[in-house]
Formats: structure tokens, C-alpha cells, sequence
């Protein structure tokens, strides 16, 4: 007999960049990423051959990224891989990017979409495990299921 | 929307509250979510900008700027345009009728031509008249031209996105932050190239290497360059922009005595001592070169040259080095520059003669993202590290960096041709 009680939920309070809420699977990407050139915003799949997560495909996760890198493409493989419905549910950003942000920002107003951007610190992002359930509230409440 | 502290002017209030129109209302709701983002607490005013968001990259930017028009958005600056994906000029670069990408890559730059830009189609701006001056707050967007109008014309610009570009060149208004600030821009690293010899400092290709060797090592700090040569010239900064610019982020760096922000170590540092000083050798270069490309057995096939866009000088200088000769007749040679220096060589006969010597020149666009139909494959040479930087990655070819002469020698002979002190 075991006395453990299960916790069945954790929250981060995160910083709101672009409000929106989404529901999803954790995707945690271990290294910066530039959207352009390192990503096809045509299916949602990691193209950079030198990134961890090189294969992986975004389409409807919580993604967890340190934050985006290079050139001023970023904001365009965002708003397409949003619109084409390739794209995450959410970026959880380990430190502010404009660049991200502007992208969703652009494809929610485009595209009556309500996908948020937020920030927490690379350490509260070393923890979540790729494959978590979790919701992102407006507010920018992070609730990871256990 | 999120719209944090920032500090708004009755007109940002005005703008952001509709009362100028829906694309002024986005508009300004971009550049105030940027500000929140960034942490700004301030707007400012910008006199220009150069726009990457005519860069096709998917449906959604033609979305992005067919709904900027519908809701009657003007330009309250001077825009003047990025390469496009295509070239509105020459059908031979990926061929506009071949699928709904290239259709869509050109209704773009009509777009943005329509909205209001000035259709330079152009990354290397600053060769133009009407660039803007010292102290300028700007816009610029493609990375070398950030790092020019930064560090050569002394002009204040961060690296905006597409997007943030047209948002801010709609409303005229920035985040007041990074490089906009005096103290963001203070050196904090030096590099000194005082011992290498200065026959290879005053070659072109140095300034390609260095600047790779400086995007590789400086990380997220501005740095500093001491022991450049008085022969240093705009082409030679252009190479340093976007060189480093490839191999790592450098928006800004200072060549004390030269750039206008750097006259003395103290006023390029601000008055602090350097984080760290790094002396480079020539064995720093050559590994530079080895990393950039190398002499593979496979034959040589063509020459790349113009990234970014071919200067007006660099014409003059293309034309003496070729002297007469012809392009060996199984290699390609393109050179990709603007509408505006085309014409201006093409004023002093130098693009016909050049024209008839073999060399294709293309404008609007670059011959590493835009293949040219038939074009470059297998074994190609650059005078660039930007191209040879990224190539590789897109075409099915074989890199080799070279000077400028060394590219023309081995276009003539049909062979690759290198000078003596970088190959021992």
C-alpha cells in the first residue's frame, strides 16, 4: 500500500505576449529554430539537419521553444504554417521573440485564429517533458495534466 | 490585445483606436505589441525603411498585404524594397509561369509596389542615392543591410521581421529599444588584425573571411575591428556586413578609424574596456576558407558572383580584371545586382562588353535562393561567404570562395585558379 496521492495538476504563470487559449501535447524543442529556411511552413516539420528535433512535426502541439533564430523570415513561416493549419496550438517561448510573436499575431488577426504566445524561463522549460497534456488560459495560465 | 506601458502620442492613440482606418488600426497594434514585447516604454519616429516582407515565403504574405490594401493603408516613409523571390526582369529565373508559387512570389512584389514602395529590389540599398544618414532612425530588415546602415552609415536600425517592417513603415513609428539606444550601441569585443600582413589585408576576399571568422566568435556582443587598412572601402564593409551577418548575428560592429561611431577605441567602447580582445592570424583565415568551401576534384562549372548585390565599383573592377578576355565556354558566370547599378554600368558600356564576354546578369534577385532555370549546379565559385555561407543548403552544388580575381582567372582558364597565400 503505497500513501502517494497522485498530483493531478501543475501550473506556470506565464508572461502573455499574444493572448489566445489552446488545449494540446507538449512539444519541446531543445535548440533555437529559425523559421525560415530551418522549418517547412508548408506541413509544420523541423528541416534545420543540425536541430535536435530535426523530423519532428508541429501541427497541434504546445510548442516549447527556447526562441526563434536568424533571418527576418521568421515572422512569414509562422503566419503560413498557421493558416494552413500546419502549425502549433501555442508557443511557450523561453525568452521574448518578436519575431515569433509578431507571425501569430498576424495570423490570428488574418485568420480569426486565437493562438497564443507566452513566455516562461528556460528553467521552468527544462521540466516539461515532450508529450505532456496541457491547456494555456488567456490569462496565460499554464495547466499541465499529471 | 496585450498593450503593456507603453507611453502613446495622441496620434499612436488615434491610430490604434481605428479612427484612421482598419490597416493603420493593425498597424499600430503590431508595433505596440512589439513594444510590450520588447519592453519598450517609448515610440519613435523612423524616415525610412527597407521592406523583406515582398520576400515571397507562402499564401499568407500575399494574404498579409492584399489586407493592408483592402483597408487603405499608405506609407508615412520613404519604403524602399528587398529582393523578391523572382525577378520581375528576367523570366529565365525561376520561370513565373511554372506553378502557383512563382504567380503568387510576383503578385507580391506587385503588391508592394502598389502599396506605395519604391521597387529598388535591391539587399545592398545603400548603394543607392537617398540612403539615410547618420543618426537616422530606420528600418532595415535583411541582415547585411541592418549591419551596413548600423555600422558604415552610423543610421539606427534593429533587425525587423517581415511584418514589423510594413506595420512600421504604415504607421512611421518603432519600439524605442536595442539599437535605437546609445548605450546598445557601445563596442564590447575586440578583434585585432594588426599582425596579419597586409598584402592580404588589402585583398577582398580578407574582408569576407574576417567577417565570417567575427559571426562565428563574437556571439550576441558588438564588436569591435582594429588594424584595418586605410585601402578599406564600402565593398570591403559590405563583404564584413554580411559575412558576419551569415555566420552569426551582427547588426552592428565598429572598424576603429573608420565607421563613424568608432574614430577611437575609447568612443567605440564608450569609455569601457573591451570583455575580451581577440589577435587573428592567418591561420584564423584559412580555416575561415576551409569551412566556407573546398577545392573538391569535381570540375569547375560556374562562377556566382553579387551577394549582396554587385556595386557599382565592383563593375568597374570586374570589367578591369577580365580585360577583354571571354568566359571559358563550358562554365556559367552570374552576377546578380540592382536595377539601379545595372543601369548605371550599363551607361559606361560595361554591361554589354561584359554581356558579350559570357556573364549573365541578373537583377531583382539572388542566384542562391532564386535557380536560375538551367542554372547552377556542381562545382561553383563565389567572391562571397554569404553565398557560399548559404548555397550549399539550397542548390545541388559544390562551394569554393575565392578574391574576385581569383574568380575571374579561373572563369577564363575553365579552372580553378587560387593565389599563393591561400593555399600554402
Amino acid at each position: 500500500m503505497g500513501y502517494f496521492v497522485k498530483q493531478k495538476s501543475a501550473s506556470i504563470q506565464a508572461r502573455v505576449l499574444i493572448s489566445g487559449c489552446a488545449e494540446g501535447a507538449a512539444l519541446v524543442l531543445d535548440d533555437t529554430l529559425s523559421f525560415w529556411g530551418g522549418f517547412n511552413p508548408a506541413n509544420g516539420e523541423v528541416i534545420d539537419v543540425h536541430h535536435p528535433q530535426h523530423g519532428q512535426r508541429v501541427g497541434g502541439r504546445i510548442l516549447f521553444i527556447p526562441q526563434s533564430k536568424g533571418s527576418a523570415g521568421t515572422p512569414g513561416g509562422i503566419a503560413e504554417t498557421l493558416r494552413n493549419g500546419s502549425g502549433p496550438a501555442a508557443f511557450v517561448l523561453g525568452e521574448r521573440d518578436v519575431n515569433i510573436s509578431v507571425g501569430t499575431l498576424v495570423a490570428n488577426h488574418l485568420y480569426q485564429l486565437n493562438v497564443p504566445v507566452v513566455e516562461i524561463s528556460i528553467e521552468q522549460m527544462r521540466q516539461i517533458k515532450t508529450g505532456a497534456a496541457m491547456t494555456i488560459n488567456r490569462d496565460g495560465t499554464i495547466l499541465i495534466n499529471r | 490585445m496585450v498593450t503593456g506601458a507603453v507611453q502613446l502620442s495622441e496620434l499612436d492613440q488615434a491610430r490604434l483606436d481605428g479612427k484612421l482606418g482598419k490597416a493603420m488600426q493593425f498597424a499600430m497594434q503590431t508595433i505596440v505589441s512589439a513594444a510590450h514585447i520588447d519592453q519598450a516604454d517609448a515610440l519613435i519616429d523612423i524616415s525610412f525603411a527597407h521592406i523583406d516582407a515582398c520576400f515571397y515565403n507562402g499564401r499568407a504574405h500575399l494574404d498579409f498585404v492584399n489586407y493592408m490594401l483592402e483597408h487603405g493603408a499608405t506609407l508615412a516613409v520613404p519604403s524602399w524594397t528587398n529582393n523578391g523571390l523572382v525577378s520581375l526582369n528576367d523570366l529565365s529565373v525561376r520561370d513565373p509561369l511554372a506553378s502557383r508559387e512563382m504567380n503568387e512570389a510576383r503578385q507580391l512584389m506587385q503588391a508592394y509596389v502598389k502599396l506605395g514602395c519604391n521597387p529598388v529590389w535591391t539587399c545592398a540599398p545603400y548603394q543607392l542615392p537617398g540612403r539615410p544618414e547618420f543618426g537616422a532612425h530606420i528600418v532595415g530588415s535583411e541582415s547585411n543591410a541592418v549591419s551596413f546602415y548600423n555600422s558604415v552609415i552610423g543610421a539606427r536600425t534593429n533587425m525587423y521581421g517581415d511584418y514589423l517592417d510594413v506595420c512600421a513603415a504604415i504607421t512611421g513609428r518603432v519600439p524605442f529599444s536595442k539599437l535605437h539606444r546609445d548605450e546598445a550601441r557601445a563596442a564590447q569585443i575586440l578583434f585585432d588584425v594588426a599582425n596579419i600582413p597586409s598584402p592580404i589585408r588589402d585583398n577582398d576576399l580578407f574582408y569576407h573571411l574576417l567577417g565570417y571568422v567575427i559571426g562565428r566568435s563574437c556571439g550576441n556582443q558588438v564588436p569591435a575591428i582594429i588594424g584595418l587598412p586605410s585601402s578599406c572601402d564600402e565593398d570591403d564593409l559590405k563583404a564584413l556586413s554580411a559575412a558576419g551577418s551569415s555566420a552569426g548575428s551582427v547588426p552592428l560592429f565598429h572598424a576603429i578609424g573608420i565607421t563613424p561611431e568608432a574614430a577611437t577605441l575609447e568612443i567605440a567602447f564608450q569609455d569601457r574596456q573591451p570583455q575580451q580582445v581577440i589577435e587573428l592570424g592567418i591561420d584564423d583565415l584559412q580555416q575561415a576558407r576551409n569551412e566556407l568551401g573546398k577545392n573538391s576534384d569535381q570540375a569547375l562549372a560556374g562562377i556566382a558572383l553579387g551577394t549582396p548585390h554587385f556595386s557599382y565599383t565592383e563593375f568597374e573592377r570586374l570589367v578591369e580584371l577580365l580585360d577583354g578576355r571571354s568566359i571559358h565556354p563550358g562554365l556559367v558566370f552570374y552576377l546578380t545586382t540592382s536595377r539601379h547599378v545595372f543601369e548605371q554600368s550599363q551607361q559606361h558600356g560595361w554591361v554589354e562588353s561584359l554581356r558579350q564576354a559570357g556573364v549573365k546578369i541578373i537583377t531583382d534577385t539572388c542566384t542562391y535562393f532564386s535557380p536560375v532555370v538551367n542554372g547552377l549546379q556542381g562545382k561553383i565559385m563565389t567572391n562571397s561567404a554569404k553565398w557560399a555561407y548559404y548555397a550549399p543548403g539550397m542548390l545541388p552544388v559544390d562551394v569554393l570562395i575565392g578574391s574576385l580575381s581569383e574568380c575571374v582567372e579561373s572563369a577564363v582558364s575553365g579552372e580553378v585558379v587560387l593565389d599563393q597565400w591561400v593555399t600554402s
